[in-house]
């Protein structure tokens, strides 16, 4: 008996009112060779209770990341959420409306959103945020496509960005889906045996639309080489970042270095992985791009009384008014999680941001010390200097190391680099973010010697 | 009035964090920041009450009715909310081993299921985090699909000029040209209009069933003839799904994709905008085109069901770099199972809602409709909606001066969100109107009479409304002149 429905008992009574007699009388409409004549193949309703239970035995069939130690990051980072974050955005007010398309009735999630945009603009170093894309992927992607309209007419390259080869093949995948409908060119900037962009190559994007890149980039690595990058390329041609957001607690916003774009997984700030979804991305950009950007944005404005008040702004840009010719085609985002979000970065302060910095800088360095004190691991890049993760090399496929030390030892190690990259089979992915400690270190040194003693 | 960055107390953080375990770490000197983010200085107790406050200023369907058409706007159920901040959701990774996720793939695995049952598709993928995303998504199946036969000349996707912004704006994304085909005058497909612009550069033809007036297209296996004797695909704006389900399905009516909206059929909440998901399902000659990867059941021999990821052959790689927004996967799982074989209910009972609001506004008593300065009248001619309608205001602006825009302000005086406002584009002074399955006929009742009475009052007051909200009519011109987009921090 399903208990969602407060009209059930009552058709007869609805439906008298109109003149009808059953409910079939509602789906006439509906042509006889396209009508469903069996019923719907599912089970029976459950309730409430039952439902629960059910979820609470699926759902504790997993291993989290909170469950043990865990060096897993590549994109999604274990965080810690203060407990207000979630009690406040699942009031009703924010959790159970739509879009504020009727800005007289949406001050609070407009000011919220408002207030978001700011919190990102200050990290970042740019003037204008939107209320979020889907995740760092898509926001990265539409990056592309918002510079290409930019800067397309005087480009010497045409339809042409140029991307960092260490940009994740899941997220290069989604950049390729991207742009290849505007014909986008993507070529690939290499980098040096250190893993820092190879300046010589990259000056070969100056003409083209943009310059995509990551800092820290999928392997971890802080490249001061970047700051180089805007003044080689010029004016016409976006920079384009990609962050950590909690990185920028201690690393300088893209914005100081001459960033146009800068994009990014917001989720640290907000949520914890939650397999990779509902997050959001940032996506934040100079004023040359503003007409041009994708999604939703929130203005300052004032009421018919004069009165400060806040509304959905530049929707000209958008898919509701412009259609096949608007500048993207995002209508829902993710503007709950960007809410979460505000809240984690407006509890955290300006100071608190800078400690969890250094708490996730800290627990890198240890975890980094910790395992180069091993024989037989070497890190991949020795000279780097890294925020959160970096790569190590094993003597055998690291996919061993990794089900060894599930197995053995319920530790989730890292992330196996011939995943994205096949050629470094050997190659582990370490990360340490502020949820690490070091009795968690201490566990995963003992377990990768444990695994190296029983492989010799 | 609180204001975020008015908060600026001597000791800061709202949260006191554990200390690092280390200070031995280096920044490199040209990337050392020099200055931090003005981020406010809040304790906690600040910071909740700030955000209540601003809770105060918004409106949720708990907040009151929510007739917002094309959106569904039906009740979250909030065990929902509690069953995805459980251990073993929120604290998942997505690059975790499969063994990992075993508990979530099977939700996965139902859901992919039980969507293409719905439908009548044979393959789902959930990665799409939003309907527009859906579109595109499958759109770069089809596109995908015709350059590997062979047909890579189909360039061109049909639309009709009532459908949603997102159809003409995914598509060209993938790099089509859009052909928009006008409706008929009753609003209805118009059949000779679709077999002018079909040839052997169709790519696809997007439409919603029932379209965005509520309407059932009584063609739609026709038109979907006419664009598969073309050689193109029909594909489903899963938008209105929420009047169908077991009554009819797009594999049925001849459509080759669809999406759904799990933030409308199966009540995601909105979040003020997000986030949403937008799975799509496919038949059979579309299916190995899907984003990577899909769950899949493999049973061994003691008949213990394991959960394996599957990239499908020739897929289009990913549209969104984890595996969409599971949370969302979760909590429309935890929906249907309360609805079950009831999903069918469910549809009846939206377009039940639907009907009956449309009959009360519609046939005011002899009273009301005297003291009315002009009725609205139907945004297309039937006897029967699905779970949406739409109405035209403008003899009422002709009467009176009072515009749709007028009459939706004046709702949110009366405690309403107000009714999708001009469109879809074809009907002149357009209010869409969809109640969903949950609200009670008290409650479309009462919102009845209030609409009426509205087109009772003085058009001033119905004109500069609204009079009652936490600000009035906002400017919107204003906005977009002066640009605004973040606090100045004037100090």
């Amino acid at each position: 008996m399903v208990d969602q429905l407060p009209n059930l008992g009552r058709e007869a009574e609805m439906l008298a009112a109109m003149g009808m007699d059953s409910i079939d009388d509602l789906f006439t409409d509906i042509p006889e060779h396209v009508r469903r004549v069996d019923p719907l193949d599912l089970p029976s309703p459950q309730t409430e209770e039952e439902i629960l239970r059910e979820a609470r035995m699926l759902l504790g069939t997993n291993v989290s990341v909170d469950s043990r130690p865990s060096f897993l990051g590549a994109g999604l980072y274990s965080n810690y959420v203060p407990t207000m974050v979630a009690m406040l955005a699942t009031r009703g007010e924010f959790l159970t409306a739509y879009t504020p398309y009727q800005p007289e009735v949406s001050q609070g999630i407009l000011q919220a959103m408002w207030e978001f945009q700011t919190m990102v603009s200050e990290l970042v170093g740019l003037p204008v945020s939107n209320v979020s894309m889907y995740d760092a992927s898509t926001a990265a992607a539409e990056a592309l496509t918002c510079a290409v309209r930019v800067h397309d007419r005087k480009a010497a390259q045409k339809s042409t960005v140029y991307v960092s080869e260490l940009v994740p093949p899941h997220r290069m995948s989604v950049i390729e889906n991207y742009t290849q409908g505007a014909e986008i060119a993507i070529k690939i900037l290499p980098h040096d045996e250190d893993g820092m962009l190879d300046l010589t190559a990259a000056a070969a994007a100056e003409g083209a639309c943009a310059v995509y890149v990551e800092q820290p980039n999928a392997l971890g690595l802080l490249d001061p080489g970047l700051c180089e990058l805007k003044s080689m390329i010029g004016e016409n041609t976006a920079l384009v970042v990609g962050v950590q957001p909690v990185s920028l607690g201690l690393v300088s916003p893209p914005g100081d270095y001459g960033a146009d774009i800068v994009v990014g997984e917001g989720q640290p700030f907000g949520i914890g992985p939650t397999a990779g979804g509902p997050i959001y991305g940032l996506f934040a950009c100079s004023q040359a791009y503003i007409r041009q950007m994708p999604g939703r944005i929130v203005g300052l404005s004032r009421d018919s009384d004069g009165e400060r008040a806040f509304t959905l702004t530049l929707s000209t840009r958008e898919q509701h008014i412009r259609r096949h010719r608007a500048t993207s085609n995002i209508c829902s985002n993710e503007t709950l999680i960007a809410l979460m979000g505000a809240m984690h970065m407006a509890l955290l302060g300006p100071e608190g941001l800078e400690k969890l910095a250094q708490r996730n800088a800290g627990a890198c360095a240890t975890t980094k010390a910790a395992l180069l004190a091993i024989d037989g691991i070497e890190m991949v890049h020795p000279n780097g200097v890294h925020f959160n993760e970096f790569a190590i090399r094993l003597p055998r496929p690291s996919v061993d190391l990794l089900t060894f030390l599930d197995e053995e030892c319920e530790i989730t190690g890292g992330f196996d680099l011939s995943q994205w990259w096949p050629e470094r089979e050997n190659e582990l992915l370490v990360c340490a973010t502020d949820q690490i400690d070091a009795e968690d270190i201490e566990e995963l040194a003992e377990g990768i010697r444990d695994w190296l003693e029983a492989s010799k | 009035m609180s204001d975020l960055f008015a908060f600026n107390g001597a000791e800061g953080a709202g949260y006191a964090q554990p200390e690092p375990i280390s200070d031995e770490f280096a920044i490199p000197d040209k990337l050392r920041r020099s200055t931090l983010p003005r981020w406010p200085r809040a304790s906690e107790p600040e910071i909740v009450r700030h955000y209540t406050w601003l809770s105060t200023r918004s409106h949720g369907i708990d907040s009151g009715f929510y007739p917002l058409g094309s959106c569904t706007m039906k009740h979250n159920p909030r065990v929902n909310e509690r069953i995805v901040q459980m251990p073993g959701m929120n604290d998942l990774h997505a690059l975790a081993p499969a063994s990992h996720l075993q508990g979530m793939m099977a939700i996965f695995h139902e859901m992919q299921e039980m969507l293409a049952h719905c439908a009548g598709m044979d393959t789902v993928t959930l990665q799409p985090v939003a309907g527009a995303q859906g579109e595109f998504t499958a759109m770069r199946c089809i596109q995908e699909y015709h350059r590997e036969i062979g047909q890579a000349n189909r360039d061109k996707v049909i639309v009709p000029d009532s459908a949603h912004g997102t159809n003409p704006a995914s598509a060209a994304m993938c790099g089509y040209e859009i052909i928009e085909i006008p409706s008929l005058e009753n609003g209805r497909l118009d059949l000779d209009a679709l077999r002018a612009v079909v040839g052997d550069d169709t790519a696809a033809m997007m439409i919603t069933n029932p379209s965005t007036l509520g309407i059932f297209e009584p063609e739609i296996a026709e038109a979907a003839e006419i664009v598969h004797e073309a050689g193109g695909q029909m594909y489903y704006d899963g938008a209105n799904f929420n009047a169908i389900l077991g009554k009819t399905n797009p594999g049925m009516m001849g459509f080759d994709a669809v999406h759904y909206n799990l933030h409308k059929t199966f009540s995601q909440p909105h979040g003020g905008g997000g986030p949403g998901a937008g799975p799509i399902g496919v038949k059979a000659h579309l299916s190995d085109y899907l984003p990577a990867p899909l769950v899949v059941a493999e049973e061994d021999e003691e008949g213990e069901v394991w959960f394996d990821w599957y990239d499908p052959p020739k897929s289009i790689g990913k549209v969104q770099q984890w595996h969409g927004n599971s949370g969302a996967t979760v909590r429309a799982w935890a929906f249907y199972r309360r609805y079950g074989r009831d999903l069918e209910k469910m549809s009846e009972h939206a377009v039940l809602n639907a009907n009956y609001l449309r009959h009360r506004i519609m046939n005011p008593s002899k009273e009301v409709r005297d003291a009315i300065h002009a009725m609205p009248v139907d945004g297309a001619p039937t006897d029967v909606v699905k779970h949406e309608f739409t109405l035209s205001m403008t003899p009422v602006k002709d009467a009176t001066g009072v515009t749709g825009k007028d009459v939706a302000k004046r709702l949110l005086d009366y405690g309403y969100m107000a009714p999708t406002l001009y469109f879809p584009m074809i009907v002149p002074e357009c209010l869409m109107l969809e109640p969903t399955e949950t609200e009670s006929k008290e409650a479309i009742d009462q919102f009845a009479d209030d609409f009426l009475n509205i087109l009772t009052e003085d058009p001033e007051i119905v004109k500069t409304a609204p009079h009652d909200t936490p600000v009035k009519r906002v400017d919107e011109v204003w906005a977009a002149r002066n640009l605004v987009l973040r606090h100045p921090m004037d100090d």
